[in-house]
């Protein structure tokens, strides 16, 4: 076999998070990675901070967590590290899935090999690619573990689009739809889901023949919404948008890993085929309609709201949350199912109460740093923050 | 007799529209060499439109006159007036409680600056007030000269920010400074204790009551009319033009009141009443007028008479600047190569402080007279070299998006 997968605890987690670095003078992107990443390395912190594609984006992401509340610790302190480094330089970070009003064209390649030749190789894509994810680890015991949950886990993939959802606003504009980001990643041709494989072997054997012919070089060529990390022995969830908080991005992983746990000690259904007849339609549903959205259940061959199933979904979790410890955080998740609110709704509510888009980054900002400044609840709009 | 009003409709002399003819024509001139200077010599457009400002004012062809400059005066102001509002906006006040080291970089690049131009001077033999008022101007950078260049090479990034504070910065340093050395020059001139405190406080307290005047207006101006950029925009140009005015009519100053109003802009608005507005095409036939006219005041003649003194000057200022930034780079956590672009960054000279010096000169000629002759002959140099020098290092430090085109 030519890939390795490493054995790593099962239903560990981890979370990379893909940050904006703005000017506080207009709020639009700025490309300020490389002196803050020259000012971040010279001191001691927590997790990995790296740049991403474009000069005005860093990625964050934490170290092998079990418990759902030192993950929550861990994203506080790097947080701190970014944004008290970036006030250094007069910069702001903030959350959110694609920046509402920058003009992709602005944007410039952060200067690294891989980012140049990605630029060469997608040209105008790359560029558009100055999106912001969230990217969920869960760990697996084996290879053919890990190609099981991933096709149990597909199924689920609308919760985590529809709950994460932080990008309304693309290039200026109301997209209408509530995650407007995951379009932006449709246009490469290696996106989308892993083919249906039953096993490690079978992945092995796909892999190969796609390097064979020159298709693609390493896994880091597949941009599919949840695809396997043999080097780290995980399953990583691409699709949320970067939500505009901490304390979501950490419930987000928790929902994860209390997922991963009922799937693969309950097995409430195999892995099967039907799950991805459906799977595009659900999947832009949830990013068009958020938790409002409607959800086809391809294995019952039943319609419901999206809504209904999370509802349905965190009570399975449930007994799975305890063992974790993470219930206050499915408790947090059940409150945004309940309400149908997500981040895209707190940002749509921010513009329409007169507000320009660079007031809502000013906010989407303050609530990021999760300081008094822009705190709880809004003196002008009286619109609470989300969570 | 009857025969002359039949021919009443025909042009007379003087022409009633000449002076509409004239800004139009220094527009269109202004226009044409600067894109020849970009197009031919590679150089920045605004290095054009100075160069035929020089072309046409009295130091050579003669076709704008003094009288005319004087006429013309109003399109200098209200450019002024924008830009320093402008700058005025960038400096915000929260950035100095993060990087403490930022003030003291400043502090440290005014006052070296200040030192070295003035040791050079007094090695000339200059005499002190002088060399100090000289030294004090060579503080200032000019913000037009900067403010239109990141708008040209649509400049973004922690260099950029940093340039623009720390520019906004030492023009407050250069002003204070000259308007204490005033005091000095009436003592100098007329022994009178009560002239020498009262004049710098009046500039100072007064200027700076002014701009906050202007920004209450603002602020409650624009809460009425709502964000809607607009609105906004023809607010605060209708502020910034009667803010001017009412600088000029007080003979307060135009520098420290346009860029107090700013500062209390951007940091004094909590509710964000005031929207962040690019002064955008509207704003660049100012901006043009500005640069055509301060080339036409300029005299190269002077270059000629002061020559070792201007070049010492210029580069006694450099030094300065590049020393001070480069000792407290490290603090903020700047690359010693970053702070060496800022420093060349910083060269464009702030024809502003020259403007005020001849508020100076006006109360004693003989003193404005002797001064001209130092500073004029560096204010040439660096017109022309100054916008050069400044998008060098903004492209330098990769922070230009003319600098990447296409590529990158």
């Amino acid at each position: 076999m030519t890939l390795e997968f490493t054995r790593s605890a099962p239903f560990t987690m981890g979370v990379e998070l893909e940050l904006m670095i703005l000017s506080t003078h207009d709020w639009n992107l700025i490309r300020g990675a490389e002196d803050l990443l020259a000012l971040i390395e010279k001191e001691k912190h927590a997790g990995d901070i790296k740049p991403e594609i474009t000069e005005s984006m860093i990625e964050i992401s934490t170290g092998v967590n079990t418990d759902y509340l030192t993950m929550l610790g861990e994203l506080n302190s790097i947080r701190d590290t970014v944004v008290s480094n970036a006030r250094r330089l007069n910069l702001a970070i903030a959350g959110g899935g694609t920046h509402p009003f920058q003009h992709w064209s602005e944007q410039r390649i952060f200067p690294k090999e891989r980012f140049f030749h990605l630029h060469e190789m997608y040209g105008y894509l790359a560029k558009q690619f100055t999106v912001f994810g969230q990217h969920i680890h869960v760990g697996v015991s084996s290879g053919d573990d890990a190609i099981s949950l991933l096709h149990m886990m597909s199924r689920y993939i609308p919760h985590f689009i529809a709950l994460s959802a932080s990008s309304p606003f693309s290039q200026g504009m109301d997209t209408a739809f509530d995650s407007s980001r995951l379009n932006n990643i449709n246009a490469f041709p290696l996106s989308g889901t892993m083919p249906f494989v039953a096993d490690w072997r079978e992945f092995n054997d796909y892999f190969d023949t796609m390097r064979d012919l020159k298709v693609i070089e390493s896994m880091k060529d597949f941009y599919w919404d949840i695809r396997p990390k043999p080097e780290f022995g995980t399953i990583e969830i691409r699709v949320c948008d970067t939500p505009l908080t901490i304390g979501k991005a950490a419930a987000l992983a928790a929902y994860a890993q209390a997922l991963a746990r009922h799937l693969m000690i309950d097995r409430p259904s195999a892995p099967s085929l039907d799950v991805y007849r459906v799977y595009s339609f659900n999947r832009f549903t949830a990013c068009r309609y958020g938790l409002e959205a409607g959800f086809i259940d391809a294995t019952t061959r039943s319609q419901r709201t999206l809504k209904a199933d999370i509802a349905d979904t965190l009570l399975r979790l449930a007994p799975h949350a305890q063992v974790l410890g993470s219930t206050a955080a499915l408790d947090e998740i059940r409150r945004w199912n309940e309400s149908a609110e997500n981040d895209a709704s707190w940002l749509r509510a921010e513009l329409k109460t007169g507000q320009t888009l660079n007031d809502v980054v000013r906010r989407q900002s303050g609530l990021w740093v999760g300081t008094g400044a822009e705190k709880a609840t809004d003196k002008i709009t009286g619109q609470p923050a989300p969570q | 007799m009857p025969g002359m009003d039949d021919i009443g409709f025909l042009p007379s002399f003087p022409l009633a529209g000449a002076n509409m003819i004239l800004v139009g024509a220094i527009l269109l001139c202004g226009l044409a060499v600067g894109q020849i200077f970009v197009r031919v010599f590679k150089l920045p457009r605004i290095t054009g439109f100075v160069a035929a400002g020089l072309a046409l004012g009295p130091g050579a062809l003669g076709l704008l006159d003094q009288t005319m400059l004087g006429e013309l005066s109003v399109f200098v102001d209200i450019s002024l007036g924008l830009i320093l509002f402008e700058l005025g906006r960038r400096l915000d006040v929260r950035w100095f409680t993060h990087d403490r080291w930022l003030l003291a970089s400043s502090v440290a690049e005014c006052l070296l600056s200040f030192l070295f131009v003035y040791a050079t001077l007094r090695f000339f033999e200059i005499s002190p007030v002088h060399s100090a008022t000289a030294a004090a101007i060579a503080m200032a950078t000019s913000p037009a000269v900067l403010i239109m260049i990141v708008h040209d090479q649509h400049a973004k990034g922690p260099l950029t920010e940093r340039l623009l504070t720390l520019t906004a910065l030492n023009n407050v340093f250069a002003f204070l400074l000259i308007a204490l050395l005033f005091g000095f020059v009436h003592l100098e001139y007329r022994a009178n204790w009560l002239l020498a405190v009262s004049h710098p406080f009046y500039l100072i307290a007064g200027s700076t009551g002014l701009g906050f005047v202007a920004f209450l207006a603002a602020r409650t101006f624009g809460r009425w009319l709502g964000k809607r950029e607009d609105r906004q925009f023809v607010m605060l140009l209708g502020l910034i033009v009667a803010t001017v005015g009412c600088a000029i009519s007080f003979k307060l100053s135009v520098l420290l009141a346009l860029l107090a109003f700013g500062v209390f802009a951007k940091n004094l608005d909590r509710d964000h009443d005031l929207m962040t507005v690019e002064f955008g095409p509207g704003g660049q036939f100012f901006l043009v007028m500005l640069f055509v006219i301060t080339g036409a005041g300029l005299r190269p003649s002077e270059l000629a008479v002061a020559g070792t003194i201007g070049v010492a000057f210029v580069l006694a200022r450099l030094a300065g600047k590049l020393a001070g930034l480069a000792l407290f780079a490290p603090l903020s956590g700047i690359a010693q190569k970053k702070a060496l672009l800022m420093g060349i960054g910083m060269v464009p000279m702030s024809a502003i402080a020259v403007v005020m010096v001849q508020g100076a000169a006006a109360l004693y000629p003989e003193f404005g007279a002797k001064l001209s002759s130092i500073v004029l002959s560096a204010v040439v140099v660096l017109e022309l070299v100054g916008p050069l020098a400044t998008q060098w290092a903004l492209r330098r430090a990769g922070e230009a998006q003319a600098a990447s085109g296409v590529g990158a």
